[in-house]
Formats: C-alpha cells, structure tokens, sequence
C-alpha cells in the first residue's frame, strides 16, 4: 500500500492493519495509534470480527473432497467438451439449473454439444432398454447395469444399489414409519443418520437401508413419487483417492453427486434433470443444516 | 506460460478454494447450484488455455484467472439465485445484503488474502476503487449487524462512513 505522511495515519491504513498487508514499521505505527485511541481500536476489532465470522462459516468447505469431475473440470474441456450436461443422463456432474442459464449459453452449450448428441442417444436408449429389462424381468438372470462398470466411484456403486434394490417390492431394511430407528442404525453402522426430507418435491420416504461401500458400509434411503417412480440417496463415508470412472457410466437415470460433511451423497432415479437437480439441492441443503452454508 | 498440465494441475489442486469462494459469494445460494458455478467457470477457463486466448505466466496467475471466471459467471448466475434462510448464520445474510461488486471485493480481501492490486484485477476495477467498496462493505455489513442486534455495533458504523485523518 502507499505510505501515508510521516505521522499521519488514515482509514486506508487501518483497513490495512486489518487485512495484513502493512509492512512491520507501518504496523507498529497502526499498533501504537490504536492503543491511544479507543474509538479507531473498536473499529478494528468491528472488522475483524467480520473477518473471523466470514471464516468461521467457510472456511469448513475447504475440508470437504470435491467430486472428480469438478478437479478435472478445466481437463474436461480438452476430453469432452463439454457434453456432460444433455439429455436425462447426468452422471456425477452437478450443474446449474437451466432455468439461470442465459439465452446464449444454451446456444453455445448446444453447438458444442451437437458432435456427442448422436451418441449419448444411443448410450442412453441402451441403457433404458437395459434398466428396464433388469427391472421388469427379474434382477437374478441378469447382470446390475451399473457392473458394467468396475463400481469405484461413488456415482457407479450408487447406480449398482439403485439397480439392485430398486425394483424389489419391499426394497428397503427399515420403513419410514420407524423414521427413530433408522436414523440410529443408520447412525451406528454407516457414520451419518440425516435423512432429508423431500416430500415437497413430491419424493415420500419408503425407508433405508445399509448397502456395501469401500471403507465403510454405505446408505442407501428410497423415496416413491406419486407415480411410482423410485428415487435413492446413497451416502458413503469419502476417501481422499477416488477413480474418475463414475462419470463415465451410463444409464438411463439422473446421478448427481456431491460431498459434504465427509460424506460423498448420490441422488440416483428416472427423472429429467431439472428435478433431480432441485431435490439434491434440497437435501444438500438439510443434510448440511445450520452449521454450514 | 507454464506448462499446460502444471496449469491444470493447479487449479484441480485449488478447487477447494474455488469452492469455498463461490459459495462464499453466493451468499446462501445452494452448494449444488456453488459447485455447478465453478465447474462451468473452470471448464470455460480450460477451453480459453487451450485456445490460447489466456496465456497465464504461472500456475498462480491460471489460479488468478480462475477467480475472475468464477466472479464474472456468478454476477451472471448468481442474479436468479434464492437468497440465504433462516438456517443460515446472520453474517451470510449480511453478505448477501451488499453490492454483488462489494461482496466480491470484501470476500477476496478477507476470505482468499488477495491483496488489493490482485482483488482489482479478479474485479476489473481499479485499485482505488478496491478500497472504497472494501471501505463500504465493511461499513454495510456493520449496519446490518447492528440493524439485526441492536445498538453494540453504532460507534463502528458512525466511524466507517468516511475517509479521515485520525492522527
């Protein structure tokens, strides 16, 4: 910063006492004003409690793991470019809403998109003729979609317990109506016992379950629409070495994964991905609670 | 220009702080919505190296270049964005009161310890202007403080409200 005149301090250089960036003469010279003049401390200490309270509600999210696909975000481009975003299969990407997307973005997104339009239809219609058959023939005669796949990410061992428990009648351990027990058991054998509430989104809770993870057990909580689609939650404790394959699976069904509270969450169903995108935000939201924002 | 895969190596290794900065600057806007941001800002900056329109000298100035991505998307993004709710601790409805420009500038100086000359360039403004929207947010935030808890916080506010000599 610029040196103010020899024996003169202005409100320049207590902004800058504050943010550090006064060299060690300035700082003694700010040092010794303040503590003969009482009014000009309080307003110091007034801003860097600002600062310790802006700290002390972010500073938490430099402890969660981002998902693979936002470290490679910047490689992405030279991989894909671009295309993760179309279409009902969004794999492990979590993206704005459409409806905050300006006019030309979606324009140029669409341009850059038209090379994989052709083959991201063929992947997805394989992958709901497979989904189907897997969930309306039977699941014993038939390989998990998601195995298709070595399930190491998070998003592949998601879709693998979407696709195993899924289509079952009584798909989960523990039903709603015991909301109390679930959460302990919950609690007990997999680290985290949040369940979110998604009824606004018209997602009512069937029940969870506990499903294999890598470190640890994971869980998985079932919601029912209305219409009898089944939408799962898949939680697991995360670890700092994470494949990037799970972007890659395909299937006809919205994943949109993220990571909060040490915990990697997986919202997985048959839905477009504007309300997979809302419902996760949902949970994020309550999973997270007041302790972070 | 570093090499491109040190580049990229940098800014996956600073994702966290990406992270925190846009949720930061979003106020209460949705760790999805926070994370979506920076993925679009960080793969918008990936395609700008490799089309060499950005030739960043280091890995810290491709870091630099990811900060002005991501202010510059969420002045965009963030206008439709569902503000902060009563989960959220009164700071962050503080935060959300200013200026989206103010914010940025306190958010970079307080939070990320960019100095000023380097918070005017993520900014596009000039150093002057730092100061004087440092200056005010400060001062905003402490009115909101006080507005939302009483009277602790006047003599601070009655201080910030203009340039003075003090000694």
């Amino acid at each position: 910063m610029t040196t103010p005149p020899t024996g003169f301090l202005d409100e320049a250089d207590l902004h800058a006492f504050v943010d550090g960036i006064l060299d060690p003469d300035q700082r003694r010279r700010v040092e010794e004003h303040l503590s003969q003049h009482p009014e000009d401390a309080a307003l110091v200490e007034s801003w860097q409690r600002q600062n310790a309270a802006i700290r002390a509600v972010y500073e938490p999210i430099l402890r969660e793991i981002p998902a693979p696909s936002l470290r490679s975000a910047a490689a992405q481009v030279s991989a894909s470019s671009g295309a993760i975003e179309s279409g009902a299969t969004h794999w492990g990407r979590p993206g704005v809403l459409p409806r905050v997307r300006r006019r030309e973005d979606i324009l140029a997104q669409q341009r850059r998109q038209a090379i994989f339009a052709s083959a991201l239809a063929l992947l997805a219609v394989a992958a709901v003729a497979a989904l189907a058959t897997f969930i309306f023939a039977g699941r014993s005669e038939h390989r998990p979609l998601a195995a298709t796949n070595s399930p190491q990410g998070y998003v592949a061992r998601a879709g693998l317990t979407y696709a195993t428990y899924v289509s079952d009648q009584h798909p989960v351990e523990i039903d709603a109506s015991r909301l109390e027990e679930l959460s302990s058991w919950l609690k007990a054998r997999v680290g985290f016992y949040k369940v979110p509430d998604l009824s606004q989104q018209g997602m009512r809770l069937i029940g969870g379950r506990v499903a294999p993870g890598v470190a640890a057990p994971a869980g998985f909580l079932i919601y029912e629409r209305a219409d009898g689609g089944r939408i799962g939650l898949y939680f697991e404790r995360s670890v700092a070495t994470i494949s990037q394959q799970a972007s890659k699976s395909g299937s006809g069904v919205t994943a949109i994964e993220w990571r909060t509270a040490d915990f990697a969450f997986v919202l997985i169903g048959p839905l477009a991905l504007d309300l997979m995108q809302v419902a996760a935000e949902k949970a994020a939201a309550q999973i997270i609670g007041a302790s972070q924002p | 220009m570093s090499n491109y895969a040190d580049i990229l190596a940098e800014l996956s290794q600073a994702t966290p702080v990406f992270r925190r900065y846009a949720r930061a600057l979003g106020a209460g806007v949705g760790l999805v919505v926070a994370d979506g941001l920076v993925h679009s800002a960080l793969q918008g900056l990936g395609a700008r190296l490799r089309a060499r329109e950005v030739t960043p000298n280091d890995a810290e100035a491709a870091r630099i270049e990811a900060y002005k991505a991501i202010t510059l998307l969420a002045a965009h993004k963030y206008q439709a964005a569902s503000g902060p709710g009563p989960r959220h601790p009164p700071i962050v409805h503080g935060l959300a009161a200013l200026d989206f420009t103010d914010r940025a500038i306190l958010l970079l100086v307080s939070l990320e310890g960019f100095r000023y000359a380097t918070a005017a360039d993520i900014a596009g403004i000039s150093r002057e202007a730092v100061f004087m929207r440092l200056q005010r947010a400060r001062a905003a935030l402490a009115n909101w403080t006080a507005n939302s808890s009483g009277v602790a916080q006047v003599s601070a506010i009655r201080s910030t409200a203009h340039l003075r000599v003090v000694k």
